[in-house]
This record gives structure tokens, C-alpha cells and sequence, in this order.
């Protein structure tokens, strides 16, 4: 039942409902699994899908079915290691141990792990994870291989950070720190995604040997994450805003949360913001890679709803006072746009980056440069979907094929055109000129004093004292205008 | 290999006199003389052994002398005017013969020069608006195979005189053209301080259409370095040899972001926005230049600047990056602040002299 406040906003913004009934009714997806054919082991994974992820469950299902069950169970895999290393009640000298084990249990039969919190939201993937084991062993090999080489990384990588953050909860020191921590959570599961997309031969087998892009993909998802949940993050006492960022504007971390810094809160978020879209380009280059419908909308999706968190949270104070999301509708309008082709994608891309540009503020230090970085979004767009618009010059592109005589014939033309227009003018000025004289013999015969006329005109425009045609009566000024 | 001299023409000018530094940092083993008009009292040459040859670009027998006694390998050919204010979208007839001596009969001049002189590269400052002074057209990442169809007396002069010089491209005398954006920095006295003086006159409130079309400015260190490259390629590897390139800093903004940073650096924002459709500014400004033409004073609003605000049109400079191996090293955003604090200290000079 939607609550008041939606039914209120809905009527203000029609094109929003509109929206989410085009995808609630209209949505084709590519493919659809089946669960018939399942075994009971591969539902229960498709379940723990569902309850442990809202956004990506329902892309994930409507993958081409020969990446379907690999992307699913990548994800349990993920969602299991973050599950370990969210748990702040495991001590560090069992957890560190466990997720750096953890691509060793994809390979143990009936493996579980009950050492969660009771109250870890996703404790029942790790009481359950036996189902991901079975199944996991039943997919392709090469797929595999991917899935326990990015969990062995990423359980490195999640082991070394929580020793850190052990030591000094102001781990984030520098940009590079904060990009490291990126690139463990995020970067690597591009990595692995896009490993399995070439793998499967449904993208373009370049984007393996152009790591910096799917690396972008990763990193501009998590880095928006990062900016939107800054109280969330906040109130649980996490930080992941660098220090070599926030120092610039405040003396301490916390001190961004306070009202009273609401303008150095603002400009530091846009730096933030700004690192987070100078990585859009080589997003919207890794999408020209891929070959596949569902793919694609796999992969665009989250993309396309993070350029729209980004606009939303720029120079946007209420991202310190609470958490802050897309509307459903916008969202859904999202997923529409999303799920064509890149062009479409482009041209969402293109107009956030126009919103961001409208709220960009000349007092903000970072103006110019959040200005250069939308400039590049812009062009890079234009490089791969050149527009022709009807500002540009058109004449060019006509005379270009045409023959010496049909050119100069065309000069003719266009010569004789411009005579035409001439004679036009002349013709109209010397009907209105013997209009003008009519009226005014007319008027003279009739008696119309233009001598007095004349005279007022001058004297009002000089303010000098030349008869009017009236005496004046008392002190009242004159009217202006002549009563004839 | 024998020493490497270059002519700079236009030296003691704002483009010449960053080449000249440019020159110095990149190739210090090269030899300098500059070639200009007679300079004001204050130029001193940025290295002490750099000859200076004045004379006249416009006098075949001043150039020539120029070369002879010179003897340089190569010429960067920068000397030109540029008809600034209103006279940028002026038409008239005086104008125009005037420009096109300078530029086309000056260009013509060096060309013959120089390869009576032995000169192996010759490099040619032209400009971005061989295309862009087509004003009225939009022109999204343009690149070199775009055929230049100007409607300006300048971009027409540029296109004239560049086709002479890549004509003369040759195997002794190597010639390539470099095609700057609008360019800012130390010693520029048009594009900054124009916008700067807006503040004063209550100018920057108004928003002239959406004034969200891309734009390309360069800072003025990139474009030396560009020439710098590119007399180097000449020199050696000649892989530029009668090829054009726009140098620009390869991040277009907004015209109005552009204004809006610089008033930021002298402490203004403006107090609101008005966004005035196109037709509306351009009768205004068409009413602003008779009121101008009556009192004889210099207004920002004609309706050239209207066209050119609303223009979209920046450049891609993937040509560049590939032959010339140019990358800018100098971001707008630290020349474009670079640029604020150096007419701010001019302001102060200028407030103090007074």
C-alpha cells in the first residue's frame, strides 16, 4: 500500500509514475530462468539472491542463461566474504584466518559457517552455504577458476584492511588508500565479472587487456556508494572519506556532519564527487565492449543509477543529515533507458552531467575543475555518437558532391534569390511610403494644422518654450502628445 | 648534426615571447633570433645571447635581410594581427586589406624568405578560428578534416595564409600549421581582463541562452610547447610535414563556467541569473552597437559577442597527441588562476601609477 507522501509526490510528478508502470508492466526481460529445471540446491541459492540483494537479483536473473548461475553464485560468494567482514563481534584473530581461507571452501563439501552474530542480517547465506559449495562445483571450469582467484584476492585484501582498521580507524589517509580500498570490494569484482563476460565470449575480448576500464566500472559504483552513505557510514562509526580530501576543508572528520560547516561540508563532498566522475569516460568505454542484451543491461544499470545518485548528492546538504536515494520513479526511468542500447545510456549520462553543471557553484573550489571533468563526459560522448545538429552547417555537406555547373548553377540561384528578395523590399517600402503621403494630403485638405504639430514635437523634445498649440491651462504641464 | 637555429617572427608578442620560453626550457641547445616591429621600450630578450632583427613582415626586403643575416634553420612564424572588439565582426573593406596584408602578404613574405634562406621547417601560428569565426554554426569536436568555411575577416585571413604555407611544404623546407584555441595567460591583455571588467559593469547576471555549449580555451604555455614540438618534429623525424593541428587544452566548458571562474577569482559571484533568450540579446546588442557607433565607446555587447557566446564548438586534439606527441602540461584550472593573479597584479600596478 503506498503511503500518502508517495500518492502526494506521484501527482506532482506524473512523468515518475509513468515511469515505474513502464517497467513494472512493459519490461521484457531478455531471458528468464527457469526454475523447473533447477535443482533444489541451485533454488535455494536463487532464494539467498533475493534476500540478500534487492538491486542485483533481478538483473542478475535476467542474464544470458549461460552466465546466470556463475554470476549468481559469484555474488553468494561475495556477499559471503562481506558477511565475515562486516561482523564487528568476530574476533580479528578467527576472521582474518577465515577470509583469507575463503576460496578454499568453495571447494569443501558441506561447508558452513556459523560464527556470525545473531543479528548479521545475512547469517543464514553462511549457516546454508553448503547449496553455493554443490552447485558451485557443478559449473563450467574456466568459470571457477575466475570466481576463487577474485575471492582469494578480495579475502586478502578485506584481511589486510581489517588489521588496519584495527590499528587506526583513520586508515583512509590518502586518495590512493581510499582507491585501494575501492579496488579490493569493487574493482575486483570487475575484474572477475568481466573475465566471466569475455570468458562466456559475450563481450569484447579488448576489455581484458584494458584493466584500467573495468577497474573505472568498479570504482565510480563504490565511490558514489561510498559519498551517498557518508551519515549512514557515519553513525556506525565507519569512515572511508579520505583524509588528504576532507583535511582540506575541516580540521576534523566529524566535524563535516555539523550544520555549521554545511558550505566546507558542500565543497568537499564536490571533490569527492569530482574523483568519482573523472571515471565516467572509461565507464561509458568499457559499455561499448559488451555483445549481449542482458549483459549490457547487467552492467548499465547500476552505472546509469550512480551518475544519478552523483547528481543528486552534488552541492545537496541533506546527504549530511540523512541517507539520501533516487526516487522509485526515477529509478525506474533509469532501468528503462538503461536496458536499450549505449546511445541511450549516453544520453541519460549526458543529461545528468548537464544537471551537474547547472549546480555547480563558482565559489566551490573545485568549480572548474567538476566544469573540465563534465566537459570531458560530454566529448567523449560526442567521439563515439557524433550529433548533427541542426546549428551546425549544413551547405557544406550539399555543395560538397555537386558537379562544377550544378554548383554554379546553385549560385545562380541562390544570386537570383537574393534579388527577388531585394525587389520584394522596395516594392513593400514604396506601398507603405504612398500610403503614408495619402493619409497625409488627405489630412491637410481636411485642415490638420502640422505647423503646430511640428512646433509641439520640438518643444517637447528640446523641454525649450515654442509656442504649443494650446495655451496652457493653470500650471498643468502640456500633454505630450499632439491632439490634432 | 649541425646547430639548430630558429627565427621566431612575432617574438616580443604574447604568443612569440612564451615560444621563446618554451624554446629555451625544451631545447636549450637551440639558437634564437627574433624577428619583430620595432618593441616597446620594456621588452628584454628571456636569454641574453637571443638576437633581435626588427623590421616589417609586410616588407619582402626586411624579411629578407632578416634571413640573410640570420641564417636560420627553421621559423616559427607567429607574427600576425588579431582585430580585436567590435572589429573582430567588422566586414569593412579597410579592414579586411588591412588584415589580409599583414597575414597573407606577411606569410607570403617569411614563405619566399625562407626558402631562399636554406630554412629547413617552418612552422605557422594560425588559429582555431579557421573554423570557429563561422559564427552562428555549432561545431562539436571538430577535427582536422573538417574544411574550414570562416565568415570573419580574421579566420579568413588565417585560412588564406595557412594554405600557403602547407602549399609550400616541401622535401628541403618542411612546413606544418598550428591552429590554437582562444588562448589566456601571462601577457594576454584581451580575453581575461574582458571578462574581468564585466564585474564593473554590472554584466555578469545575464546569461545569454542556455549557456551550456562546450568551448575550447588553452592556456598559453601548452600552445608554445605545441610549436616547440612541432619545429622539433620538423627538424627531425618530419612526420608533421604539411599537416595542420588544433592545439587546444582538451577540456571544453561552458563559456559561461569560464566567466563565472574568473569573476570567482576576483571575489564575485553574481548576485543572480537571468537567462536571456538568444532573439531578445541579439536586438539588444544590435541596439547597444548603434548607441556605441553614436558615442564612440566599446561595448561587450554586439551582436558577434552574442553569436559567440552562444556558439558551441571545441576541437578534438587526438592529431595532435599522436603526431606531435603534444599533451598539455598545463591544466586550465591552474593556468586559467595562474592568468587572474597576473592581471590582478597589473590592476594594482596600474592603480598605483595612477
Amino acid at each position: 500500500m503506498p503511503s500518502l507522501k508517495s500518492i502526494a509526490y506521484y501527482t506532482f510528478h506524473p512523468s515518475e509514475l509513468r515511469s515505474i508502470i513502464q517497467w513494472t508492466v512493459w519490461h521484457m526481460p531478455v531471458h528468464e530462468r527457469d526454475p523447473t529445471k533447477e535443482s533444489k540446491e541451485l533454488q535455494r541459492c536463487f532464494y539467498f539472491l533475493d534476500k540478500t540483494s534487492r538491486s542485483f537479483s533481478a538483473v542478475i536473473k535476467e542474464l544470458n542463461p549461460e552466465l546466470l548461475v556463475p554470476v549468481c553464485l559469484f555474488y553468494l560468494v561475495l556477499r559471503g566474504l562481506d558477511t565475515i567482514e562486516d561482523d564487528m563481534t568476530i574476533p580479528l584473530d578467527s576472521k582474518c584466518p577465515e577470509l583469507r581461507a575463503f576460496h578454499e571452501r568453495l571447494y569443501q563439501d558441506g561447508w558452513t559457517y556459523d560464527g556470525n552474530h545473531a543479528k548479521e542480517k545475512d547469517r543464514d547465506l553462511l549457516l546454508e552455504f553448503s547449496v553455493v559449495v554443490t552447485e558451485f562445483k557443478k559449473i563450467k571450469e574456466p568459470y571457477q577458476v575466475i570466481i576463487k582467484d577474485i575471492a582469494k584476492r578480495m579475502g586478502e585484501g578485506m584481511a589486510e584492511s581489517c588489521q588496519r582498521t584495527e590499528k587506526n580507524p583513520d586508515w583512509a589517509i590518502t586518495i590512493k588508500d581510499y582507491e585501494m580500498y575501492c579496488h579490493y570490494v569493487a574493482g575486483l569484482v570487475g575484474e572477475g565479472l568481466t573475465r566471466l563476460f569475455v570468458e562466456s565470449k559475450l563481450a569484447n575480448p579488448m576489455l581484458l587487456q584494458r584493466p584500467d576500464l573495468h577497474e573505472s566500472m568498479g570504482q565510480f559504483l563504490q565511490q558514489v556508494n561510498i559519498i551517498r552513505d557518508i551519515r549512514e557510514d557515519f553513525d556506525d562509526k565507519r569512515r572511508f572519506w579520505p583524509k588528504e580530501v576532507w583535511s582540506k576543508y575541516v580540521d576534523n572528520f566529524e566535524d563535516l556532519i555539523k550544520p555549521e560547516n554545511k558550505d566546507a561540508a558542500m565543497n568537499c563532498s564536490s571533490e569527492m564527487i569530482l574523483l568519482g566522475l573523472n571515471r565516467v569516460p572509461e565507464c561509458l568505454h568499457y559499455l561499448a565492449g559488451i555483445r549481449d542484451q542482458s549483459v549490457f543491461n547487467f552492467a548499465a544499470i547500476p552505472q546509469s543509477m550512480a551518475i544519478a545518485t552523483c547528481e543528486l548528492c552534488f552541492r545537496n546538504p541533506t546527504m549530511f543529515e540523512r541517507n539520501i536515494k533516487i526516487t522509485k520513479g526515477a529509478a525506474c526511468q533509469l532501468m528503462v533507458d538503461s536496458s536499450q542500447n549505449l546511445q541511450v545510456l549516453c544520453d541519460v549520462f549526458k543529461r545528468y552531467v548537464k544537471l551537474i553543471h547547472k549546480k555547480n557553484d563558482p565559489r566551490d573550489p573545485n568549480f572548474l575543475q567538476i566544469s573540465i571533468a563534465c566537459g570531458k563526459i560530454e566529448q567523449f560522448i560526442e567521439t563515439i555518437f557524433p550529433t548533427q545538429k541542426p546549428g551546425q552547417k549544413k551547405e557544406l555537406a550539399d555543395t560538397k558532391n555537386l558537379s562544377p555547373e550544378e554548383a554554379a548553377k546553385k549560385q545562380k540561384e541562390k544570386e537570383e534569390d537574393k534579388w527577388d528578395m531585394i525587389y520584394m523590399g522596395i516594392a513593400v517600402g514604396a506601398t507603405l511610403l504612398f500610403v503614408t503621403l495619402m493619409m497625409v494630403v488627405v489630412a491637410w485638405f481636411a485642415g490638420a494644422r502640422f505647423d503646430l504639430a511640428f512646433a509641439h514635437l520640438y518643444s517637447t523634445l528640446t523641454g525649450g518654450n515654442a509656442p504649443g498649440p494650446y495655451p496652457e491651462k493653470g500650471a498643468e504641464p502640456s500633454p505630450a502628445h499632439g491632439e490634432l | 648534426m649541425a646547430e639548430e637555429h630558429i627565427l621566431v617572427t612575432g617574438g616580443t608578442g604574447f604568443v612569440g615571447g612564451h615560444i621563446l620560453n618554451s624554446l629555451i626550457e625544451l631545447h636549450p641547445e637551440y639558437k634564437i633570433t627574433v624577428f619583430d616591429l620595432p618593441a616597446s621600450g620594456t621588452w628584454v630578450p628571456p636569454r641574453e645571447d637571443i638576437a633581435y632583427v626588427q623590421g616589417d613582415i609586410r616588407e619582402i626586403k626586411d624579411v629578407t635581410r632578416a634571413v640573410r643575416e640570420a641564417r636560420p634553420t627553421a621559423v616559427i612564424h607567429v607574427a600576425g594581427i588579431v582585430p580585436t572588439g567590435n572589429d573582430r565582426y567588422s566586414q569593412r573593406k579597410y579592414l579586411k586589406e588591412w588584415v589580409f596584408k599583414v597575414n597573407v602578404e606577411g606569410t607570403k613574405n617569411m614563405l619566399e624568405a625562407a626558402r631562399n634562406g636554406g630554412v629547413r621547417a617552418f612552422v605557422f601560428t594560425a588559429s582555431i578560428t579557421m573554423v570557429t569565426d563561422d559564427n552562428g554554426h555549432d561545431y562539436p569536436n571538430f577535427d582536422e578534416t573538417i574544411v574550414p568555411t570562416p565568415s570573419l575577416i580574421y579566420g579568413q585571413s588565417k585560412v588564406a595564409a595557412e594554405a600557403l604555407v602547407l602549399e609550400a611544404n616541401s622535401l628541403e623546407m618542411a612546413t606544418c600549421s598550428i591552429r590554437p584555441s582562444v588562448i589566456c595567460g601571462p601577457g594576454d591583455y584581451q580575453l581575461v581582463s574582458t571578462i574581468q571588467r564585466c564585474i564593473a559593469k554590472f554584466e555578469t547576471p545575464w546569461i545569454i541562452g542556455d549557456g551550456d555549449g562546450l568551448y575550447d580555451f588553452t592556456y598559453v604555455t601548452n600552445v608554445a610547447d605545441a610549436h616547440v614540438l612541432a619545429v622539433h618534429n620538423l627538424l627531425t623525424t618530419k612526420t608533421a610535414a604539411g599537416e595542420a593541428f588544433f592545439i587546444t587544452n582538451g577540456q571544453p566548458i561552458p563559456f559561461r563556467a569560464f566567466c563565472l571562474q574568473i569573476w570567482a577569482h576576483f571575489g564575485h559571484t553574481p548576485p543572480f541569473e537571468v537567462h536571456i533568450p538568444k532573439p531578445i540579446a541579439w536586438v539588444a546588442a544590435y541596439c547597444a552597437e548603434w548607441v556605441t557607433y553614436f558615442n564612440g565607446t566599446e561595448a561587450t555587447l554586439s551582436r558577434g559577442s552574442v553569436k559567440d557566446y552562444c556558439q558551441l564548438a571545441y576541437a578534438n586534439i587526438d592529431k595532435a597527441r599522436r603526431i606531435l606527441g603534444y599533451e598539455p602540461r598545463v591544466s586550465l584550472d591552474v593556468g586559467l588562476k595562474t592568468s587572474c593573479d597576473e592581471l590582478r597584479e597589473r590592476l594594482k600596478a596600474k592603480m598605483k601609477g595612477l
